[in-house]
């Protein structure tokens, strides 16, 4: 242990349903992970006794590193959980009049979102979720606008003045508005916001008032709907929370302002106005801390693979970015908000595996064992397969050392199983079973990799792969192998990867708008210089609002680094691609065409240049303003290399392991405490507490300075691993 | 110089030919004939009674399926954001199918895999005609084919085929295939009604050569887009289905480059055979061995003045039937019979054999089946028995198909029913479906848009209707259509973007579900005005006099149609000065409520006319899209009362109906929150009872007074030209018809004695009988 009294920096805090954890970084580049009992009473509780748990590792306590710390970001799934739940805020809901069940009746599509393909097409088991709002809570207002703008009908104020006391009478908490087309002329909807403030106002009640056009003013009503809503429903209750977790901060001496993961990959301040955008945050906080370990070791095009229990995760990280989609679907809702686009299996280390009564293949998931592993812990009351237990026979995991020891395995049960119900019905022996379940689980991840990479219009060999979460890098050699990646990481800390990278994330804001811009192929120059000047106008209000977030937290405007984008498509598509400006401002025809070419060059990619069709023309349909500041970041460890030969230490012993029809001794190794330019040759297991890295024969592991293990295919003794850096 | 380039390329091609396509020198027909002897004599698709691949080597098997159909998903998914027209890009209705060398479908996409078997009959109709010597089948090439000669649904679905040659040899093929949003028919929208003969039905494409080397042929991009009214959505689409094809085809070369071409092809026929028995395993597992016998029906009105057709023998009522008798056997296998069906008629609901067998399974996977292991192993495990002559295999080549969909859905509808009383014997209760929603209205029309384009319209919010009650649990509610489970009304924004047609409400469409102890799912409403259009038409499309699906164990059905037009509304003034003004929802069709809010001079349409041909509307008119609910299940009387109360308090239940029909004492507080009271309720449901039972007849007595009513001709003329068309067709029908109801030996009912236009009913020329056409018949005729 070197450098004692170097100072803790950085603080990430994973807030679950079950347990809290906390992370510390300090100035050395050092980490302490920290677990307590979840409290939804009181999360600042949790979190403070999950820190005194991190901080005992350092001899450390609360009142002597909060002061420290230059900075702390909090993900959690309360939001969510209050959405799924159906806890939230009793809020009231103001729409155009005629459409007043548009919110209860859902769009169809949110009968099977969640659903695995098979269950999507089996119509009985669909099914909606209970409306966040009630009818009897909903009330109309005469008002219509088009779709480009224009107001067709009027609105009734009258009808605002009655609606708003009718909602207070009804029990409001909280009102939402959102009108038709408001995103394109926000006019009436802004009148009928400020006509319900002064009535409410009139009746002497505190009901906070929220406006579509305020928050999210993109096209596609029912997911800016129930956004809006999401923000009076879910998010105003968070904000309490952190509120309540911001001020035992404080109570401790904190000097730091708290941030919240959002769904656009930045952190934003608790006190932020659109908070809703916090409801998911852990599978993002990976893609962060690939994108910034990237940025250190210099590879701008990443793989972001994370495998927990239930799911594969995946994301791309390309020329230093990670994309963003704006209209995704959370909690069974479709809804209006930028999020790193990520994609999902839903197979994963304990995905449960059946053979299918009619067609007799292997089926995986989609349902798993969580947190009850499988047939091979006794207590977990289960008799189904899962893939833990296929992992367990065929010496993967360590029966004696799962999770620490906190659970014993018997391998026998799971032999049992896994012969009655999955070898003998294919007519081969257990092992042959468990292991193809194992390779056709990993050639689904690999080829769901390589599809989205191709989606994208790149090659494997362009990537390099990031494998973490849990159970990652258990299965990192059967997903990467023959899939071409350029180098194929493994953090130490993979199970603490993605609270790793929350605390990387920068202080970044991000607006959306809609704006409609259309030019022919050959548009005239007055053309384009008008198409700017409308792209130019929606970025500066876009800034306006995130340098006003800045504000709140004390930031000057000089202080924050602009970054403006667009969303394009060729006239008459529904679909439009997002797109980093080449320009800072758009005030020419050069400017326009700098735009168009830069549309163009990533649809090729995406789509392949035949499905060009510049001869449609040209839309813009969103302009995007990112504005951020950076902060502090954990910084990496980084230790002398050490040679080759691991420390005796090191060294657990041998296990008997099943791959590709034979039984061989693979080599155990502690992964603590293996020292950096230590190489290791499979077969062998790599163990810690938190994970298993598996690196079988024809595969060679070395740890660097950073302690990321790099897996490489040999076809013999590795010779030159070094060059995998 | 000239002459010896083109002699090498001669030789050159000459060489290529020498072991045929397939390498082995066999044509298509030949390779194809000797799976279809194999698959005949053996009773296993191919002769494969052992799967050799699978059961060597099951993991390797799994893996190639995983590959070749997670690419597939992927390929679609990924195609579809090209797109302009939101049916393909919001509604998903895009398919992308993989083939082996003989046209059977090895695996596909999600999407509408009706398409599995259409795309599949243009292969086999290639393969037939000899298409591998005239226009040639090369690498590179695309063929598109929308002909509903050869067993595509309705034109508007446009299906490209790309050829795949591996190592020289043809492999496979891969199509797909956008339903889109115009076809350049009579009419505008993809869907149109007035022609009553395929030569209005729009541009039609026989499975043609369009492209070459991988690019479309200029001739036919000209060509194409000015046969349509909407050529950008028609391009993009085009370019939707090129990429995909193309994407799947590297899939294939990939896949055979890690696994080798022949562990490729023996998965290519096992995966089917695979498929066939799957089928037979799901219907051991899920039904009773029996005969299933159902019917179907649905109204063709075109005496009313606002069906313009171009022909006066089309000029009458008709109705469609369908009878069908399942039959499962104790080892699994299955028949499908349609003795006694309907003729084929002079309208657009006509459907060719594929289009009914292939569509079958996009309900079948619904329920029966539901998996990604689908592929044309289900049709090979089925019997089908389609009688030449009927309305699903027409034995003329002039039949109009534009909108085969009129009856599709309850034909199919009925088949459900029929399997839903087989897993309820069987105690799958959660798997019952009273049956389906007839899907519509298509609100279509067109003329020129709000940015001054000629422009077509297609609303696709009839993919959310009303589902069926279960035996469990009410239907849902405005939730999918039986082609499509995964329906979505989508987003007013969107649609207001396509068509120059403002909303003035969207609600769930109160009463639409039919009452039963689950009540059906109900449908939904949509209001527009017509709004920045000029030269502006509309039609309606859909059930209206008559119900098009039944019920289950005492369900009732699901309200029909009805339409809702108005013209000369007085809107513009009404909005200027603050009148009232029709918003929401049209919710008790009886009290005619829209007209209190417009014109007193306004001409309104409010009637059961839901067929009606292309229309004028100005600006300021309004036409209701009213998209129908589900039937029923179970005996309204045994309803639980908390779900009339909570049906009552969301407007899906009309008070007046849950006193009539549900038999439950009501009230409303003063708040306006409706209750039922539990007591009076079991007092009054009592009462009702006893009613029923005074009402009642024994059976044999009702069958008498029926009897007689037929013995004397007691009908509309309607009836008696449906069953006239199904007896000229079937003396097996007809025969079983005057058993039933005890008829005299001579009785019968001939077309020609209706009084009505017979046109057709007698001279009739199938398109088999054009020189060199070669029809693939896929069914027992």
């Amino acid at each position: 242990m070197q450098a004692q009294n170097s100072p803790v920096q950085v603080m990430g805090i994973d807030a679950g349903g079950t347990m809290t954890d906390t992370f510390f970084v300090r100035k050395d580049g050092r980490f302490v992970v920290g677990k307590a009992q979840s409290n939804p009473e009181d999360e600042s509780l949790a979190i403070f006794n999950s820190s005194e748990d991190a901080l005992a590792h350092w001899g450390r306590n609360v009142d002597q590193v909060y002061p420290e710390l230059l900075t702390c970001v909090y993900s959690g799934t309360a939001m969510l959980n209050r959405v799924v739940q159906r806890r939230g805020m009793d809020v009231g809901l103001i729409c155009n009049k005629g459409f007043e069940q548009v919110h209860s009746m859902g769009r169809a599509i949110q009968s099977y979102l969640g659903y695995a393909l098979e269950d999507r097409i089996h119509l009985n088991t669909h099914r909606y979720d209970e409306p966040l709002v009630p009818l009897s809570r909903t009330r109309g207002v005469t008002e219509r606008t088009d779709v480009q703008g224009t107001v067709v009908i009027p609105l009734r104020e009258q009808e605002v003045r009655q609606a708003t006391r009718e909602l207070v009478d009804a029990g409001a908490k909280a009102i939402v508005i959102c009108l038709l087309q408001s995103h394109k002329n926000g006019t009436n909807e802004k009148r009928t916001r400020d006509i319900c403030r002064y009535e409410l106002s009139k009746m002497g009640v505190d009901v906070p008032v929220f406006a579509s056009v305020d928050y999210y003013p993109s096209r596609k009503e029912s997911h800016r709907m129930n956004t809006t809503i999401l923000e009076a429903y879910a998010a105003e209750p968070s904000r309490k929370t952190l509120q309540k977790v911001s001020d035992r901060f404080k109570k401790h001496g904190s000097k730091f302002d708290l941030r919240v993961m959002a769904t656009h990959g930045g952190t934003i301040s608790w006190k932020a106005r659109e908070l809703s955008r916090t409801i998911v945050s852990g599978p993002i906080g990976g893609v962060i801390g690939s994108k910034l370990l990237g940025e250190v070791l210099g590879y701008e095009n990443i793989a972001c693979s994370d495998i927990g229990g239930t799911s594969f995760d995946m994301a791309l990280i390309t020329k230093g970015n990670f994309s963003i989609i704006s209209d995704p679907d959370m909690a069974r809702l479709v809804l209006s908000l930028p999020l790193v686009a990520m994609d999902s299996v839903g197979a994963g280390a304990g995905s449960f595996v059946r053979i299918d009564p009619y067609s007799g293949g292997i089926k995986l998931g989609p349902d798993s064992a969580g947190y009850r592993v499988g047939t091979c812990w006794p207590e977990s009351g289960l008799d189904t397969v899962s893939v833990s237990d296929c992992h367990v026979v065929l010496g993967y995991l360590n029966p004696e050392n799962f999770l620490g020891g906190a659970i014993k395995l018997n391998v026998e049960r799971a032999r049992q199983h896994i012969k009655a119900q999955i070898a003998d019905p294919l007519g081969l022996s257990i092992e042959d079973a468990a292991a193809g379940v194992i390779e056709l689980l990993d050639l689904q991840l690999r080829d769901y990799l390589r599809a989205n990479i191709s989606a994208k219009g790149y090659s494997a060999a362009d990537f390099v792969c990031f494998s973490y979460g849990g159970a990652g890098p258990v299965h990192t050699y059967g997903y990467t192998e023959g899939a071409g990646f350029k180098d194929v990481i493994v953090p130490a800390w993979a199970a603490g990867f993605s609270a790793f990278g929350c605390a990387c994330a920068d202080f970044e804001y991000r607006y959306d708008k809609s704006v409609d811009v259309a030019i022919p192929q050959n548009g005239s120059d007055v053309d384009k210089v008008t198409a700017c000047r409308t792209i130019q106008t929606a970025w500066e209000e876009l800034a306006a609002k995130v340098i006003e977030e800045f504000e709140i937290n004390g930031f000057k405007r000089n202080e924050v680094i602009l970054q403006p984008g667009f969303r394009m498509q060729y006239m008459g598509q529904l679909n439009d691609l997002e797109i980093n400006s080449p320009i800072t401002m758009a005030a020419t025809a050069a400017d326009w065409d700098r735009m168009v070419e830069a549309y163009e060059e990533t649809y090729a990619r995406v789509y392949a240049s035949s499905a060009r069709s510049p001869e449609l023309g040209f839309s813009v349909t969103g302009a995007i303003m990112r504005g951020l500041v950076p902060v502090q970041k954990p910084t990496l460890p980084e230790d002398p290399e050490e040679g080759p030969t691991p420390p005796k230490d090191a060294f657990l012993g041998t296990r008997k392991f099943y791959r590709h029809k034979k039984w061989v001794d693979a080599k155990l190794w502690k992964m603590e405490a293996l020292r950096p330019g230590n190489e290791i040759t499979g077969p062998a297991i790599i163990e810690s507490d938190a994970t298993t890295f598996v690196v079988p024969e024809g595969f060679a592991t070395y740890v660097d300075k950073h302690r990321l293990f790099h897996l490489k295919e040999v076809k013999q003794r590795p010779t030159h691993l070094r060059e995998v850096k | 110089m000239k002459t010896d380039a083109s002699t090498s390329k001669k030789t050159k091609a000459a060489e290529e030919l020498v072991g045929g396509l397939l390498g082995n020198g066999q044509t298509l027909k030949q390779y194809r004939d000797a799976i279809q002897d194999r698959t005949k004599t053996t009773g296993f698709y191919n002769g494969l009674e052992r799967l050799d691949l699978r059961e060597s080597d099951p993991i390797r098997y799994e893996k190639l399926f995983s590959k070749l159909r997670g690419g597939l998903v992927h390929s679609r998914e990924t195609a579809k954001k090209i797109a302009a027209s939101p049916i393909v890009e919001q509604e998903g209705e895009l398919c992308f199918t993989l083939y082996n060398a003989a046209g059977d479908c090895v695996l596909t996409s999600t999407g509408i895999i009706i398409h599995v078997g259409t795309m599949g009959a243009a292969i086999k109709y290639m393969i037939e005609n000899d298409w591998e010597s005239n226009p040639g089948i090369n690498p590179g090439d695309m063929f598109t084919n929308n002909d509903c000669s050869i067993g595509n649904v309705h034109p508007c679905d446009i299906a490209t085929i790309v050829p795949i040659f591996i190592q020289g040899k043809l492999v496979g093929w891969v199509g797909g295939v956008t339903h889109v949003i115009d076809t350049g028919s009579i009419t505008p929208g993809s869907m149109s009604t007035g022609q009553v003969q395929r030569f209005g039905d729009g541009f039609m494409i026989t499975c043609r050569k369009t492209g070459v080397n991988d690019k479309p042929l200029r001739d036919w991009l000209h060509e194409s887009q000015r046969a349509v009214r909407t050529p950008k959505y028609w391009i993009l689409d085009e370019k939707t289905r090129i990429a995909g094809c193309h994407m799947i085809r590297t899939l294939v070369e990939e896949v055979v480059a890690e696994e080798g071409l022949e562990a490729y092809e023996k998965f290519a026929f096992e995966v089917i055979e695979e498929g066939r028995r799957g089928l037979i395993s799901r219907l051991k597992a899920m039904t009773i061995p029996g005969k299933y016998r159902k019917a179907a029906f649905v109204d063709v009105p075109y005496a009313h003045p606002d069906v313009q057709t171009p022909n006066a023998f089309a000029k009458i009522d008709t109705i469609m039937h369908q009878p069908v008798e399942i039959d499962i056997r104790k080892d699994g296998s299955w028949r499908l019979d349609f003795e006694g069906a309907s003729r084929w008629g002079w309208h657009s609901y006509n459907a060719h054999q594929v289009a009914f067998t292939s569509g079958i399974w996009v309900m079948m996977t619904q329920t029966l089946v539901p998996t990604q292991r689908i592929n044309d192993g289900a049709y090979y495990g089925t019997e089908f028995r389609l009688p030449k002559g009927t309305w699903m295999n027409p034995d003329d080549r002039r039949t109009g198909h534009a909108y085969a969909w009129h009856f599709l859905v309850s034909g199919w509808s009925a088949m459900w029913r029929a399997l839903s009383h087989s897993y309820f014997s069987r105690g799958y209760l959660e798997e019952v479906n009273s049956g389906n929603a007839n899907t519509s209205n298509w609100l279509q029309g067109g003329g020129i848009n709000q940015d001054g384009e000629i422009h077509a319209v297609n609303s696709f919010e009839a993919s959310s209707c009303g589902t069926g009650a279960g035996a469990i649990k009410d239907g849902l509610n405005h939730a999918a259509a039986i082609w499509n489970p995964e329906g979505d009304m989508g987003d007013i924004e969107i649609w207001e973007m396509a068509e120059p047609l403002v909303y003035l409400g969207r609600s769930a469409k109160c009463n639409s579900g039919g009452y039963g102890k689950y009540r059906g799912g109900t449908g939904f409403e949509t209001l527009r005005m017509v709004w920045n259009a000029q030269d502006w038409t509309m039609f309606f499309m859909g059930n209206g006099y008559m119900n098009s699906d039944w019920g289950m164990m005492g369900g009732y059905p699901s309200a029909t149609g009805y339409r809702f037009e108005a013209h000369n509304t007085g809107l513009k003034e009404r909005i200027t000065y603050g009148d009232t003004l029709p918003l929401g929802a049209d919710t008790n069709p009886a009290e005619a409520g829209y007209e209190n809010h417009i014109n007193v001079r306004a001409k309104v349409k409010r009637d059961k006319q839901c067929m009606t041909t292309e229309d004028c509307y100005e600006n300021y008119d309004l036409y209701l899209n009213y998209l129908r609910g589900g039937p029923g299940f179970g005996d309204p009387l045994e309803r639980e009362p908390e779900a009339i109360a909570r049906d009552l308090n969301n407007n899906l239940l009309l008070p007046e109906y849950a006193r009539k029909v549900h038999g439950a004492v009501i009230e409303q507080d003063d708040k306006g929150v409706w209750s039922v009271d539990v007591k009076k309720t079991i007092a009054n449901r009592a009462e009702h009872r006893k009613a029923r039972l005074a009402r009642a007849l024994p059976t044999r007595e009702w069958m008498k007074k029926e009897r007689d009513r037929i013995l004397i001709g007691r009908a509309i003329t309607a009836v008696k030209q449906m069953y006239a068309t199904s007896f000229a067709l079937s003396p097996k029908f007809l025969g079983e018809f005057k058993t039933f109801w005890n008829l005299p030996e001579d009785w019968t009912l001939n077309e020609e004695d209706l009084d009505i236009p017979t046109y057709g009913s007698k001279y009739r020329e199938d398109l088999s009988k054009l020189p060199d056409v070669h029809t693939v018949v896929l069914v027992e005729e």
